[in-house]
């Protein structure tokens, strides 16, 4: 690698030979960012150690006739949906809160290609993290068998698409909105927090005093909304998927324009 | 070549950089010297887009930094050298970047030997290194790419008096190889042991620059240690001329230039066993050019 001092002019820089970072390359650098600090790395694991804990738990705890694959599938998405949110925000949050954002776009200023290369890495570690856990779910479902349950292997493509995979693309998502807005690892965590646990409880409480607030709940709160992609069939009735048209416009389509919008321009300190 | 051109920023109300115009050439070590809050960091960012600039522009090597690809490869940057994941090793930190920009993992190697970080530092994670270390890595992160122009904000902060003349010697043979280097510092000494040229700022904007010899020439105030067989007579003659003087250990301090104390004396058949332009004259012009600008109000500095 010889130093790029232009020949033409002295003190220019002759860009000819120089190609762009190329995405799968940022994408991939992403990625190892992700895993190689304790924080994250942990982290991941954790998440799957707790999914491995609850299966272990359901498989004595639920009655025999719901201890199918399914159901130990939908038990593993329950406990990634609550927590790989949380892995998005740390990728995401930590360049602004351990600072090396001033390095990562540097090395890339054209912010929109690192934002682009975090989605990915994002979406990846996320699929992997769902394969590993879709994985855990047959060692739960072998222990069901093994206390005596009848063996069921039948999948609900439904609770597969919808229950799975959808609700933890939508989580995934929202922890990329949650993080882009607030750019701080502790304040986004209690964000989230806030949002998935008390925001619906706050909402129960309200639609049980009121019928009327009952109705519109699902429109204006997108956890509520959601309810219908994993439970009973996993299929949302037409309504029901308007429902989650309109509240995820608020909580997460328009938070994550807002949160690209301001990633693309916050100074790095 | 970094060309900055009518730069300013402004923050609000607040004028962090004003109309701010120099140039690092190829070849030169560049220092870039003020006080703390004169704009060096807000300047520097700006160069390397991390901040956009109200009105003005920077190129490097011609080019907006922002046009750059791949600008690692071109523009070594070292603007904080403790905003890095405190998690991360040292060598993680070097092997990310040498990934970002497409290195092999061998050129992480060959930087760690440059810095003098040996394999055991380089396993360590970033919260349990001084900040001579953290100085280090972050110029090895800054030399990864192999670039032709380096920004290095206060890269000597942190630095034992061994590693500023290490240093010293790394940005002298990297000058002299024909790469252009800007280095910012709040402490003149730094900047004197390091730099060819120097541009000084104060409150936004440059209130001087060009080397230091021309710097101190074109300086309208200067000392000068003198020390004659009789200083009695001499400080009166430079008295008499109107020359501000007091008595220095074994000799005196003229507020002149030596050349004029040396004509007094000669006139005056004065002999003298030491003539000497004042240690800290650029200090001296530091502090004045930038007095306005400055915290704290010194005593009987000059102004």
């Amino acid at each position: 690698m010889s130093a790029t001092i232009a020949s033409a002019e002295p003190g220019t820089i002759d860009l000819g030979s120089s190609t762009p970072v190329p995405m799968g390359r940022l994408a991939k650098v992403e990625l190892r960012k992700a895993l190689d600090t304790r924080a994250g790395r942990w982290f991941t694991i954790s998440i799957l150690a707790l999914v491995l804990v609850v299966q272990l738990i359901y498989a004595f705890a639920a009655p025999d006739d719901a201890l199918g694959y399914g159901d130990f599938l939908s038990v593993a998405g329950g406990v990634l949906g609550y927590f790989m949110p949380i892995l998005i925000i740390m990728l995401v949050t930590s360049e602004a809160s351990q600072r090396n954002g001033l390095v990562t776009f540097t090395l890339e200023p054209r912010r929109s290609r690192v934002i682009v290369a975090k989605f990915l890495a994002g979406f990846a570690l996320s699929f992997a993290v769902m394969v590993l856990a879709a994985l855990i779910a047959v060692l739960g479902t072998l222990l069901g068998i093994a206390t005596g349950a009848e063996a069921d292997w039948s999948v609900d493509g439904n609770l597969l698409f919808n229950g799975f995979v959808l609700a933890n693309v939508i989580g995934v998502l929202i922890g990329f909105a949650i993080a882009t807005l607030l750019m701080n690892t502790p304040a986004a965590i209690v964000g989230y927090f806030a949002y998935s646990l008390i925001l619906p409880i706050a909402v129960g409480i309200l639609s049980s005093l009121s019928s009327g607030f009952a109705d519109i709940a699902p429109w204006i709160e997108f956890n509520t909304a959601q309810t219908p992609l994993f439970t009973g069939d996993y299929t949302p009735t037409g309504e029901e998927w308007a429902q989650i048209a309109v509240s995820g416009t608020i909580w997460l389509v328009i938070p994550l324009a807002l949160g690209i919008a301001r990633l693309l321009r916050i100074e790095f300190k | 070549m970094i060309r900055v051109h009518g730069l300013t920023k402004t923050y609000g109300a607040f004028t962090a950089v004003d109309d701010v115009s120099f140039e690092a050439r190829p070849g030169r070590v560049t220092g870039f010297l003020g006080p703390n809050g004169a704009g060096k960091t807000t300047t520097m960012r700006v160069m390397v887009g991390l901040t956009t600039a109200t009105s003005g522009e920077v190129t490097i090597g011609g080019h907006h930094y922002r046009d750059i690809p791949n600008p690692g490869r071109h523009v070594g940057v070292l603007l904080d050298a403790s905003a890095q994941h405190a998690g991360r090793t040292g060598r993680e930190i070097l092997s990310i970047g040498a990934a970002t920009m497409g290195l092999p993992s061998s050129r992480v190697d060959e930087m760690l030997a440059l810095v003098s970080l040996d394999e055991r530092e380089a396993k360590r994670r970033l919260r349990n290194y001084s900040l001579g270390m953290k100085q280090r890595l972050g110029i090895a992160h800054a030399l990864l790419g192999d670039p032709s122009v380096l920004i290095l904000d206060e890269p000597a902060n942190g630095l034992d008096p061994a590693g500023i003349r290490w240093m010293r010697g790394l940005l002298k043979g990297y000058a002299d190889r024909g790469g252009t280097v800007l280095l910012s510092s709040h402490l003149l000494n730094e900047v004197e042991l390091i730099a060819d040229e120097m541009v000084l700022i104060g409150r936004g904007r440059i209130v001087a620059q060009g080397t230091k010899e021309s710097l101190l020439a074109g300086a309208d105030h200067q000392s000068t240690h003198v020390t004659s067989l009789d200083n009695e007579l001499l400080a009166k003659v430079l008295a008499e001329r109107g020359v501000a003087v007091t008595a220095a250990g074994q000799g005196l301090r003229v507020e002149a230039p030596p050349v004029e104390i040396g004509r007094a004396a000669a006139e005056h058949a004065v002999v003298l066993t030491d003539l000497r332009a004042a240690e800290g004259g650029l200090e001296d012009l530091f502090l004045s050019l930038t007095s306005d600008t400055q915290r704290d109000v010194l005593e009987g500095s000059p102004s």
